[in-house]
């Protein structure tokens, strides 16, 4: 345990450092990247050592202000979960060495690294939490600090705006968590975690809820996912990296810790989760097609993989509670591979969603195209996370999705209610599948391929060494992930070990599978690379011309004329109109000689509409009518104040 | 060695079965129709010509082709053509497959929307739409053979002592999966009444009008890749609807192909008394193979207990 206090303190000792270095910027930051690596690359080593360790359980346990215990303890889960959180947080850093540069607002950077470095060290308190004062303590860092990233251009309008959506978020949901924690509490009279599961039965469902809405809001389960798509497109660029692709699975990570911790296998959890689960995943897929903004894109994208996830744990659980060891064992090992995954993919890609926006100054597909001629290492690379995240073989993301899929299909024997939601999310998952394709052949298409659509875009240059080494690197990662899977698949399977409803399932023979898939996706590389080899001979003493795109004879065609992404995504939101409510207003042509025409179109999202007209509206008329109480009147605000000390001396006595 | 020869056999036939859904439309039609060999005549011209390019295309469009055409390949090596023994399998190939054909199809709208075309951004995204609508329905289609047969791998399905076939316990059912994957072929393969192959307007192609602007070699592996396509999903109707069990391979392939062919004419027929559907019907009808399969998942749910 003490390596990873002595990471913490490293990674900490840093990012304080980095509030008195705001002066000399270029030492700043490589203090703040040295001191994270550093940090990271030894709880990383703790983290790996221990997992694949004879025993992954360790405790700590420190006094806080005389009264409290801040105690903490790592099992196979949390060690599992603290590789992506020491994983991405230095390439993240790496990253933002060329993306971040000197300029007016350096003491704002050195603060914008000091929360960096909070956020991490909070995450690795979470995780490794062992009681409830702790945990809420290090989430409540976790979103304060995390608040405050998202508000770095605090001066504009709209991104102050998202923080707030964002603040109150986490807050409420903090809120529930404080609730789920008080009905611990009270029924076991300990702060400890290992003392819940001695809480009665008939709590324990009221108290999984409350938890699974304060962790949800922080994962982004539908409908608590509205402040996901505006926070991450106001926070710097290289954040949203670390904040979608790490900070979000402290929600994951809460939810399978408050359901290992109630320590009952009822099929009833295992119902919510994964109900949760299609619902967040079909949503997110859905509202990500409709969105033109590639960071917005992603945050929906997010949402859709959260979903992926709850499925797998869904899977899981329902196996937990149907006594199914093979379904319980491949869901769950599905969903932490894939929490995995998601971290590596999807920080690539906003790392380039953020190079694009570096370059242009946009980050709508309608008004990008042909970037990957620009820009060839940011649009290789983001072509690769696109594959990776659409869950398409060679690539990291098809490994985890095989396993959920695996542990799913798993629940043929299974009855009636558990048999149903099995199918569906075999089902969920196919058409989550291949609307991400479309999502992604969307955004890789339209915005790096074909011909740019703004002379801003024809200029974009590539963007500097160190964010095109990040992204290289894991770019790399997606494909080794996807080629040799079986020491990934291995590392899953060990963050699993100490669940106690597959303690003793024998994965060899699926290894065995593992060595197969592992050999198949070689094996289609290998065809590959032979087809391109006979295209190259078949291509010997050609004749190779370049022309104009074949454009039906229209003799002057524009770059306009492309297919743009509200285009794409045309007939497939006319499907799903149900879930995002399309409003499409067109001027018109009124005259044989049309002048200006305008056409706008906007997609909701019914969660955002009817939090206005359930929630917002209803309180604020609410509070309206309550306003009388606040008028300004100082003594009787003091009055007020010596009422409620009566009342509450009424109650003491 | 079946298995080398029964993957070559396959590679080798599969261009003719196109040529046989030409002949029956033109048969249809009252014309002779182009010669069977129609294909092979093409494939060489192809491999003849050079290439045009479009300026504003990268690497991607040259991608697409050698995806497409290895994932047919892949096709091929997996699927027990004739009940012959397939040169690879394991456990849940069948998932892997399906997702490389989405591997493939994703190059394939790639390499389009790199022509910077807007006709092959509109094919684009109605393939893009079909096929995520044709997904769900054929992972439900694969959890109903692994439910019946135990097995996740396509020479499973229909080795295993409880095979996937017309004739096995579960006739009925698989009766109406193998309905549900006969309308997935369709609209997979871009076959009308979901794409209409024949058309000549590009607004109206899905599948054609993505590759207008390949040209020759790349062309041809397009091309190859689609052939293989075709029979991959052919042959897997085939071996549902009817399972040679002879012990002479040779007339276990003469057979099975047989089967294969009449698929195919099949297919022309259909495509010969229906008209291909407006747009906004495509999704309905890829629909209703799904609620057919769903229906068989339905019924299947308290079966064999």
């Amino acid at each position: 345990m003490d390596t990873i206090f002595v990471s913490i303190f490293i990674i900490l000792a840093g990012g304080t450092a980095a509030l008195f270095l705001s002066r000399r910027f270029i030492l700043m930051q490589r203090v703040v990247i040295g001191t994270t690596a550093l940090g990271c690359a030894a709880g990383l080593c703790y983290a790996l050592t221990r997992l694949f360790g004879n025993t992954a359980v360790a405790t700590a346990t420190w006094a806080w202000l005389h009264i409290f215990e801040l105690s903490f303890t790592v099992d196979s889960v949390s060690l599992f979960f603290l590789i992506p959180v020491f994983l991405i947080p230095p390439l993240v850093l790496v990253y933002s060495l060329d993306y971040l540069t000197e300029g007016k607002k350096n003491l704002r950077i050195a603060i914008n690294y000091f929360l960096t470095t909070l956020l991490v060290v909070s995450m690795v308190m979470v995780v490794t939490a062992a009681n409830m004062i702790t945990f809420a303590l290090a989430w409540e860092i976790m979103s304060i600090a995390s608040f405050f990233l998202v508000i770095f251009d605090y001066q504009d309008k709209e991104k102050r705006k998202a923080g707030y959506l964002y603040l109150i978020f986490v807050q409420g949901g903090a809120m529930f968590l404080f609730a789920a924690f008080a009905i611990i509490y009270q029924h076991t009279g300990s702060f400890d975690f290992a003392a819940v599961s001695t809480m009665p039965d008939n709590q324990k469902l009221l108290v999984f809820i409350l938890a699974l809405i304060a962790f949800g809001s922080k994962a982004g389960l539908f409908p608590l996912h509205i402040w996901m798509s505006g926070s991450y497109s106001s926070a710097p660029g290289h954040l949203p990296a670390l904040m979608s692709g790490v900070m979000s699975k402290m929600g994951i990570y809460g939810i399978l810790r408050i359901y290992l911790l109630l320590d009952q296998p009822s099929p009833i959890f295992a119902n919510i989760v994964l109900i949760c689960g299609i619902l967040t995943g079909l949503t997110g897929v859905v509202y990500a097609l409709v969105r033109q903004n590639i960071k917005k894109l992603l945050a929906y994208s997010s949402m859709e993989n959260i979903g992926i996830i709850l499925i797998g744990l869904g899977i899981g659980m329902l196996g937990a509670g149907e006594n199914n060891q093979a379904m319980a064992f491949f869901g769950f090992a599905g969903a932490l591979l894939h929490v995995f995954n998601h971290s590596v993919f999807k920080s690539l890609l906003f790392m380039g969603a953020a190079a694009v926006e570096q370059q242009t100054g946009t980050n709508s597909i309608e008004n990008l195209g042909g970037l990957l001629k620009k820009m060839p290492i940011t649009g290789k690379t983001f072509l690769v996370g696109s594959t990776a995240i659409s869950g398409l073989p060679p690539f990291a993301g098809f490994v985890s999705e095989f396993l959920i899929y695996y542990g799913a299909f798993q629940g043929v024997d299974t009855h009636r209610l558990s048999f149903i939601l099995a199918i569906f999310a075999i089902i969920s998952l196919a058409l989550i599948g291949g609307l991400a394709a479309a999502v992604f052949t969307k955004v890789a298409g339209l915005a790096f391929l074909g011909a740019a659509r703004t002379d801003k875009v024809e200029q974009a240059q590539e963007v500097g060494f160190s964010m095109k080494l990040v992204m290289i690197l894991l770019a790399g990662a997606c494909l080794f992930i996807g080629l040799v899977p079986a020491p990934f698949i291995r590392t899953a399977f060990a963050g699993i070990r100490d669940i106690t409803f597959i303690a003793g399932y024998d994965s060899q023979a699926f290894l065995a599978t593992a060595t197969q898939l592992s050999q198949t996706t070689l094996l289609f590389v290998c065809i590959v690379l032979l087809v391109a080899l006979l295209r190259q001979f078949l291509y010997l003493n050609k004749r190779i011309r370049q022309a104009g795109t074949w454009g039906c004879g229209f003799t002057k065609p524009t770059v306009r004329i492309q297919y743009t992404g509200a285009s794409y995504a045309d007939e497939m939101v006319g499907f799903f109109s149900w879930l995002t409510p399309v409003t499409r207003l067109y001027s018109g042509i009124t005259r044989i000689f049309p002048r200006r025409a305008t056409w706008h179109m906007q997609s909701e999202d019914v969660a955002l509409m009817n939090y206005e007209r359930v929630l917002v509206r209803p309180l604020y008329n609410l509070v309206y009518k309550l306003r009388w109480i606040q008028h300004g009147n100082i003594q009787l605000y003091i009055a007020y104040i010596i009422a409620a000390m009566i009342v509450l001396l009424v109650f003491v006595l | 060695m079946d298995s080398v020869l029964s993957f070559c056999c396959a590679l080798l036939i599969a261009p003719l079965f196109p040529a046989v859904i030409q002949k029956v439309k033109a048969w249809f039609g009252g014309k002779q129709g182009p010669p069977l060999l129609i294909n092979y005549y093409t494939l060489l011209k192809l491999l003849q010509k050079g290439s045009v390019y479009s300026t504003s295309t990268s690497f991607v469009f040259r991608l697409g082709p050698i995806i497409s055409a290895a994932t047919g390949l892949m096709l091929l090596l997996f699927f027990p053509f004739a009940g012959a023994t397939p040169l690879f399998s394991f456990h849940g190939d069948v998932i892997i497959l399906f997702y490389l054909m989405g591997l493939g199809r994703f190059f394939t709208i790639l390499a389009a929307l790199d022509t910077a075309s807007p006709f092959e951004g509109m094919g684009a995204a109605r393939e893009a739409f079909f096929s995520s609508l044709a997904e769900p329905t054929v992972f439900t289609i694969l959890f109903l053979f692994f439910k019946i047969s135990g097995s996740l791998s396509f020479a499973g399905f229909f080795s295993s002592p409880t095979p996937v076939a017309l004739t096995g316990g579960y006739g009925a059912a698989v009766l109406l999966a193998a309905a549900a994957l006969y309308i997935v072929m369709l609209t997979e393969n871009s076959r009308v009444p979901v794409d209409d192959p024949a058309t000549h307007l590009e607004l109206t192609m899905i599948h054609e009008v993505m590759i207008l602007d390949h040209s020759g070699p790349d062309l041809a592996l397009i091309e190859t890749g689609a052939w293989c396509k075709l029979l991959f999903y052919t042959s897997f109707l085939a071996s549902i609807i009817w399972f040679p069990r002879f012990d002479s391979c040779l007339v276990n392939a003469v057979l099975f192909y047989g089967v294969v062919a009449l698929i195919a004419v099949s297919i022309g027929v259909v495509e010969s008394i229906t008209a291909r559907y407006k747009m906004n019907l495509v999704p309905k009808f890829i629909m209703n193979a799904f609620a057919l399969v769903f229906f068989v998942i339905i019924l299947t749910m308290e079966f064999a207990q």
